[in-house]
């Protein structure tokens, strides 16, 4: 069942023609990596191209291949995993140096992979962590409270995603230094050589744990993986290591990144601190309407048949990118979308953590994250608002980044 | 359409009109019933649509498949009536079904 290793990655130029069944009419010079305005917001730059371009249409950068910006068309997308495979999830369109189940395996199949994953994110297996992640929020946030002002990504949220992860998979929590610069470069670079590096670091290091357990089996998520069946078939050695090495990419930079848009918007609006502050009671509520209105990550597909989309014709083997916040923020699926409003409705629709047999299988895992920072957040940090003097380095990507956020507060005494 | 009775967990009954062929879950979050949160929608890799099930109605419903087994050890105070809902389909023998929600799915 394993697929071919790919050595190289494939570098494409900087703009690809366009192939015969694209009309010229529906070619758009959008860069995911370079988008116009994306350093002032990229939500609000992909809001923009939402409204000034069609539903779907094709860009010449990055290999060349469809956008999909419309609600609707992207919940289409995400539902047919048939028609629409994940076996070319990120743009450009380089595989991975290594299988990666259960995300690069179809349905019917994907079920059965999934199901060996799934229950390391349950309801059970985050309760059982969660007295952890709220010990080492704590202490984070104690640490930076009496100095008046923190930078909120390297001080928060590049730490607690991995440590958290880290200590689901009993892995030494002195590892996060070394992993966190690859995670980052594979999704936020455009460079197919520098990914292919971080992306093949990452596969070692979870290939050196693979190792450790082979040896000295252990009550852990990884020695459970490693004698796992698919079938009656024990999952080949290189499946495991590729699933593994997916699960540490995937939940790294993602909730770093959701948390930070999310601490800039309550830093611009004290008023909704103060609802916070006032009734934590909303927290669960406010973060589905925070998850709605700063969803990161947005994943391609590779289309497996001929089939049209919004009207537009797509051929097989055509790359397509569905743009899954762009859901949460359409004029058709909530009004007024561009705010942050608490007391909107329950449920709240987005798109943030994906649809179908593909939704994103940390998506409780994130949202417990992001309700340990505010329950612990706001007994010890008062009204805060964006450092004076500084900028938010926000950017565009295959996660929408937010890699620099001062804060400041008066602080006590 | 047969009848389903949803105990919430403050104790409050609701009865819905459930459509045959969709999932029981599907039921209870389309006639507002609190206390499913069905965060996968369906795709059986959350177990947050658990629910408990009396066992006099066991082998009217379809039995749990492996997966589900699997599944349904994850969710919070699982009880031996545990499923999850997802995974049962309305049929009209399933007329009169009660079905008790959790204090909580996460």
């Amino acid at each position: 069942m394993s697929q071919a290793v790919v050595r190289e990655p494939k570098v494409y130029p900087e703009f690809t023609e366009r192939p015969d069944h694209v009309p010229a009419e529906l070619v758009y010079d959008v860069d995911i990596y370079n988008l116009e305005g994306a350093k002032d917001g990229p939500h609000e730059a992909w809001k923009r191209v939402q409204q000034e371009k069609p539903p779907v249409f094709w860009t010449p950068r990055n290999g060349g291949y469809w956008m999909v910006v419309k609600g609707e068309n992207i919940l289409e997308v995400e539902n047919d995993a048939i028609t629409y495979s994940m076996r070319a999830a990120l743009v450009p369109n380089n595989p991975r140096p290594y299988p990666a189940p259960p995300m690069d395996i179809d349905p019917p199949d994907h079920s059965k992979w999934r199901i060996l994953i799934s229950p390391a994110f349950s309801p059970k297996a985050i309760q059982a962590s969660e007295d952890m992640v709220r010990k080492f929020a704590i202490d984070l946030i104690e640490g930076f409270a009496p100095k008046g002002e923190c930078e909120f990504v390297s001080g928060f949220t590049a730490v607690l995603p991995i440590v958290v992860f880290l200590t689901m998979m009993e892995l030494p929590l002195e590892d996060r230094e070394a992993l966190m610069p690859h995670a980052a470069a594979i999704v936020r670079s455009p460079d197919p050589t520098k990914i292919h590096q971080a992306r093949l670091a990452l596969k070692d290091y979870v290939e050196q744990a693979v190792a450790d357990r082979e040896r000295r089996p252990r009550e852990d998520l990884i020695t459970k993986i490693i004698n796992s069946k698919v079938g009656d078939e024990p999952v080949p050695r290189d499946m495991a290591v590729g699933m593994l090495a997916l699960l540490l990419s995937g939940g790294l930079d993602t909730v770093k990144n959701l948390m930070g848009f999310s601490c800039l918007s309550l830093a611009r609006r004290p008023e909704l601190q103060r609802r916070l502050r006032e009734e934590p009671k909303i927290i669960p509520h406010a973060i589905e309407e925070l998850c709605r209105r700063h969803g990161v990550s947005n994943t391609a597909r590779l289309v497996t048949r001929d089939t049209e989309l919004a009207g537009v014709r797509l051929k097989a083997g055509d790359q397509i990118q569905q743009f899954s916040f762009l859901y949460g923020l359409d004029d058709a699926t909530v009004p007024d979308p561009m705010k942050v409003d608490f007391d909107r409705p329950a449920p709240i629709p987005h798109a943030t953590f994906g649809n179908g047999p593909h939704r994103c299988p940390g998506s409780m895992l994130a949202k417990k994250e992001l309700q340990v920072w505010l329950e612990e957040w706001f007994p010890r940090i008062p009204e805060f608002r964006l450092k004076p003097g500084t900028r938010p380095q926000q950017d565009a990507g295959m996660v929408a980044n937010i890699s620099e956020l001062w804060l400041a507060w008066d602080a006590a005494g | 359409m047969p009848r389903i009775t949803f105990i919430e967990s403050n104790g409050e009954r609701k009865d819905v009109e459930a459509v045959v062929g969709e999932s029981v879950m599907r039921a209870a979050i389309d006639n507002g019933v609190d206390g499913i949160a069905a965060e996968c929608g369906g795709c059986l890799s959350c177990a947050t649509c658990h629910a408990y099930i009396a066992e006099e109605w066991a082998d009217k419903l379809s039995p749990p498949s492996e997966e589900e087994q699997v599944m349904v050890e994850c969710a919070i105070d699982v009880r031996p009536t545990s499923r999850l809902t997802c995974q049962i389909p309305v049929t009209e023998a399933l007329d009169g079904l009660v079905v008790e929600i959790p204090a909580s799915q996460y």
